[in-house]
């Protein structure tokens, strides 16, 4: 087994629809921050090219590298990435009420972001060292993978980055749904998260609350929680069929909408491209989620297709989450909007992740 | 190996599951953009519109003021208001440091503001700038500068009562500045422009197509020279005696125009801030008082009209007593028999009270009436009163006494300059008017006032008699002599009236309005002339405290206009008027070429024109007095070297 290293019948397998349409999303990305950010915060987009960049350079390696070698590195990744979330504790940087940031003098990492593709690989490589009988999962085989899932997420929650928590809940739940559990412990987790409910409610911040109730009726509150939502939505909506034209967006321009250039970017795009372009992107997303999922089927062996699979869901989950968000569909939670939404980190992870995808269906003929 | 593959057939069936799943949740996710973006987005646009769009009024420069020979009254220039969006600073103490000796602020009371935690705020409003100024504060980051209009009052107090002023939004709150708001302030042009969510303004048409349209410019009848003339007669009197305050009109009697309103303690224009409300009313025109003995001018033409009386009948005047009803009359100087003409001359109550008599009381009414008592003149100005003249019916059994000297009605000096008008003109009474003309920014004329006669109150030659009987006023022996002129007659009247005690009923002691009207030349009268002073302290009769005023303003006011005692009795203000026009177009428009570092020749400037070259050189200017430039410091030409602002006098 190589590690690293291509050789010419390797390079014929690479795909490249996969290749492009990311490449194709991240274009958009750039475009979408610099129209979202040039009048009055235009350093954010020379930090968007220079992360796009080093995604670029990230991606590469992520090919290059076969994927195994992941397999057996799991450990360190994922416990790499736990010391990194401890990190932000001790000499992390505060931002808007949340402390999420390492400072790396120039740019700055959020170890939350890689914590999801660790989280990833370390699912990915317990569950297919698993021997799995056709019964799925019992109570007991939960206890290890849950206890690596509940690591990164408490310190997560405690940062506080609710939207990451939920997509990390959303992986954790899609890998060991799809490996397989039973009935009875659905059944028992579902009466004993029944009972923590109340108490997690209690430990949420004020403003998540507000954010989570805020959404079921936002237009009682026009300039308080509710208040990103309806913007969003008058922004997305104003934009109408073909939309306002590049750049020519006046709700996020005239910033209604705050952190439009992080997660409420999708807002500008639709208003500036219209549902023309809001649908050209879903579609984008779709296609790269089903190629995802393609490598997974496709894949050799199972740590390949849980691994194809995490990502996939991963990608999935912020996609639906983010637009439904944006667009009223669910609370405000967090959650940026892959390759478009600005935020070095994430970029950097997501076309990391869409590396090892091409690396999955590159070597499905290798053994 | 087998057990393995079982399990990835058995997982990749998942794979479908997971499929539909996920393009379930896509569907809805597109169907919602699609909602959102065609369904609804007719009603979100008009949302984001109605958040967004607003449409900004662009407000147009205010139209000027002028006086009747186009001298500047009110203008209005541009100025520089300094900004500063806060968040955009890097570091607020350099700044406030650099900014400091720019505007001229303390760098401490700069930080103060900036560190107001307000997104936006107004370092400095309204100052003047140089270019350099400009340049230097406009290389800083978050800091701006935005032009605005601001009024000036180039002759400070003068006519500030008449003039009135603006507010902070250029609007008009008193006077001239307030009747007239409508065409000075020019159309306010409203054109689409966003605010973005801190409510800042940001347009999205092009200015520079929308161009407001400017103001208008109101020409008054006032003449600047007779209205000094008057202010600072009126005020030196009021030195003079300590009186609380004074009121003097000037009208041309044959036209109604008004050449001078002066009400006295002024207050400076350009500050009026600093100076309480009280003072800012043109009590000429929105105070009334009881005229006192000039009444009896008015109860004289009237029985004379009627041929009630001969300018030589006679009449007893009880020697200075007369019981009338439960009250007793009384007469400065004791009196027995005097003609009509001397009642006038010694202003003798009980016999204006015998004539009154004489007409009875719808007589005496009718007249009053026709003089304009009651009834306001219509003038363009705020706050006008109508005075009062009780109705007929209401009188009780010595009212007609009391009227005939001026008690029991009362008027403003506007009212009563008005109806002595019609006396020194030959019978009509003129609806006075202040406003000439109201012209466009393109100089065509919108409004404009000619004379308006209101009506015939007495024949040509009742008007006549009364003037002549007048004229014994100032004459030798007569209550007015401190009026005459030497070398003109001077038709005139002395009013002194006690002033009604609101407290205690009847009139208060040793409160005095102490009045004197009169026009002059008598002959051929010019002016109309009303002085009025508030309870006088040294001396309080009309003919001592008000007739100097009267004969100052008059003969002054007759050398400015040229009109001589021997010479020709008929002034000419069109050739005045001419010859004034002719300056401003001659001189007045000349072009200055600015040379860096050395002063311009400012000499036949308007202050305007002087104010705009100033603006151009990298100096200030002083300018002190009013009209054209006739001198400045330094010379034309001078360096300008360590020299900060230049003097520019004007006349």
């Amino acid at each position: 087994m190589r590690f690293t290293g291509i050789d010419k019948r390797l390079l014929t397998h690479i795909d490249f629809a996969v290749l492009g349409l990311t490449i194709t999303l991240a274009i958009i990305g750039l475009i979408s921050i610099y129209s979202a950010t040039y009048s009055n915060n235009p350093a954010t987009y020379t930090r968007a090219q220079y992360w796009f960049i080093i995604s670029l350079v990230l991606l590469t390696g992520a090919v290059v590298v076969n994927y195994h070698f992941l397999e057996r590195y799991a450990y360190i990744i994922y416990g790499g990435s736990i010391v990194l979330l401890l990190l932000v504790f001790a000499i992390g940087k505060s931002s808007g009420g949340a402390q999420r940031w390492l400072d790396l003098g120039f740019l700055s990492l959020q170890p939350s972001e890689t914590a999801k593709i660790a989280l990833i690989i370390m699912l990915a490589r317990h569950f297919s060292l698993k021997n799995l009988a056709g019964r799925g999962l019992d109570i007991k085989d939960l206890i290890v993978p849950g206890l690596i899932f509940i690591a990164p997420f408490f310190l997560i929650m405690k940062q506080p980055d609710l939207g990451t928590s939920i997509i990390l809940l959303s992986i954790f739940c899609s890998m060991t749904l799809v490996v397989g559990i039973r009935l009875r412990t659905i059944i028992a987790i579902g009466v004993a998260l029944s009972a923590i409910m109340p108490f997690a409610w209690m430990s949420l911040k004020d403003y998540q609350k507000a954010r989570l109730t805020s959404f079921l009726n936002p237009g009682r509150d026009p300039f308080g929680s509710g208040y990103h939502l309806l913007q969003s939505k008058i922004a997305i909506g104003s934009g109408g069929f073909l939309g306002k034209g590049y750049t020519g967006g006046t709700q996020g321009k005239l910033m209604f909408l705050p952190e439009h250039h992080t997660d409420f970017i999708f807002s500008i795009l639709a208003e500036e491209w219209g549902f023309i372009g809001a649908s050209i992107v879903i579609f984008i997303f779709f296609a790269l989620i089903l190629k995802g999922l393609g490598a997974a089927a496709s894949s050799k062996d199972r740590f390949g297709f849980l691994l194809a699979f995490g990502i996939s869901a991963m990608l999935f989950w912020h996609v639906v989450i983010n637009i439904a968000m944006v667009t009223g569909l669910l609370p405000v939670v967090g959650v940026p909007l892959p390759f478009i939404s600005y935020g070095g980190s994430f970029l950097a992870v997501i076309m990391t992740s869409m590396g090892l995808i091409i690396n999955i269906r590159m070597r499905r003929f290798i053994f | 190996m087998k057990k393995a593959k079982e399990q990835k057939n058995y997982l990749k069936v998942r794979v479908f599951f997971v499929l539909a799943f996920f393009i379930v949740a896509f569907s809805l996710v597109f169907l919602r953009a699609f909602q959102l973006q065609v369904l609804e987005s007719e009603s979100l646009k008009a949302k984001a519109a109605r958040q967004h769009v607003r449409s900004v009024s662009l407000r147009s420069k205010r139209g000027d003021i002028y006086d009747r020979n186009f001298k500047e009254l009110a203008i209005s220039i541009d100025v520089d208001s300094v900004y500063a969006r806060p968040t955009q600073i890097k570091s607020k103490r350099a700044l406030s440091r650099a900014l400091a000796p720019i505007i001229g602020l303390k760098a401490s009371e700069i930080r103060r503001s900036l560190s107001s935690g307000r997104g936006f705020v107004w370092v400095k409003r309204q100052i003047d700038l140089d270019e350099a100024e400009r340049a230097k504060i406009a290389a800083m980051k978050g800091v701006g500068i935005v032009k605005e209009s601001r009024r000036y009052y180039p002759n400070n107090g003068l006519a500030s009562n008449l003039l009135g002023f603006t507010g902070v939004d250029s609007n008009g709150l008193e006077g001239i500045e307030h009747s007239y708001n409508t065409y000075l302030s020019g159309a306010t042009r409203k054109i689409s422009g966003g605010r973005d969510a801190r409510g800042r303004l940001m347009l999205f048409g092009d200015t520079g197509n929308v161009v407001p349209v400017e103001g208008m410019s109101v020409e008054l009848t006032i003449d600047k020279t007779i209205q000094y003339v008057t202010e600072s007669a009126l005020q030196s009197a009021i030195d003079k005696t300590g009186a609380k305050g004074g009121t003097a009109v000037v009208l041309a009697p044959a036209t109604g125009e008004v050449l001078a309103m002066a009400t006295a303690p002024g207050f400076n224009l350009n500050d009026f801030r600093r100076t309480s409300p009280e003072l800012w009313r043109n009590r000429t025109v929105t105070d009334s008082f009881e005229p006192g003995s000039v009444a009896k001018v008015f109860v004289v033409a009237g029985a004379l009209e009627e041929g009630l009386v001969k300018p030589d009948d006679i009449f007893f005047c009880e020697n200075g007593s007369y019981r009338v009803a439960d009250r007793v009359l009384h007469d400065a100087e004791e009196k027995g028999w005097l003609s009509v003409s001397n009642i006038i001359k010694y202003s003798s109550n009980i016999g204006a009270s015998k004539i009154a008599e004489k007409m009875g009381r719808e007589t005496l009414y009718r007249y009053f009436s026709a003089f304009g008592m009651g009834t306001k003149t219509g003038l363009d100005l705020p706050g006008e009163t109508s005075g009062s003249l009780l109705d007929v019916d209401k009188w009780s059994g010595v009212t007609l006494h009391t009227i005939s000297f001026g008690q029991g009605v009362s008027a403003s000096s506007i009212q009563l300059a008005t109806a002595l008008g019609a006396i020194a003109n030959g019978g009509f009474l003129m609806k006075p008017y202040i406003v000439k003309e109201v012209k466009s920014g393109t100089g065509k004329v919108v409004k404009a006032n000619n004379p308006v006669i209101m009506r015939r109150v007495i024949s040509a030659a009742t008007a006549r008699s009364v003037r002549d009987m007048m004229v014994g006023v100032t004459g030798e022996g007569g209550t007015g002599t401190k009026a005459a002129i030497s070398g003109f007659d001077v038709a005139g009247k002395t009013g002194t009236a006690q002033k009604p005690d609101f407290e205690h009923g009847g009139y208060r002691k040793h409160a005095y309005v102490s009045s004197f009207f009169g026009f002059v030349p008598a002959e051929n009268p010019v002016l109309t002339i009303i002085v009025t002073l508030d309870e006088p302290q040294k001396g309080h009769y009309g003919g001592e405290v008000a007739a100097p005023v009267f004969k100052e303003i008059a003969s002054k006011s007759l050398t400015y206009l040229g009109v001589t005692p021997q010479g020709d009795m008929h002034p000419s203000y069109g050739k005045k008027r001419g010859a004034a026009k002719a300056l401003r177009s001659g001189v007045g428009t000349k072009e200055v070429s600015l040379r860096r570092g050395f002063a311009p020749d400012f000499t036949g400037l308007t202050m305007r024109k002087a104010l705009r070259v100033s603006r151009e050189g990298d100096f200030d200017i002083k300018m002190i007095g009013g009209g054209l430039a006739v001198r400045q410091s330094p010379g034309p030409g001078r360096p300008l070297k360590g020299v900060k602002s230049v003097k520019v006098w004007f006349q």
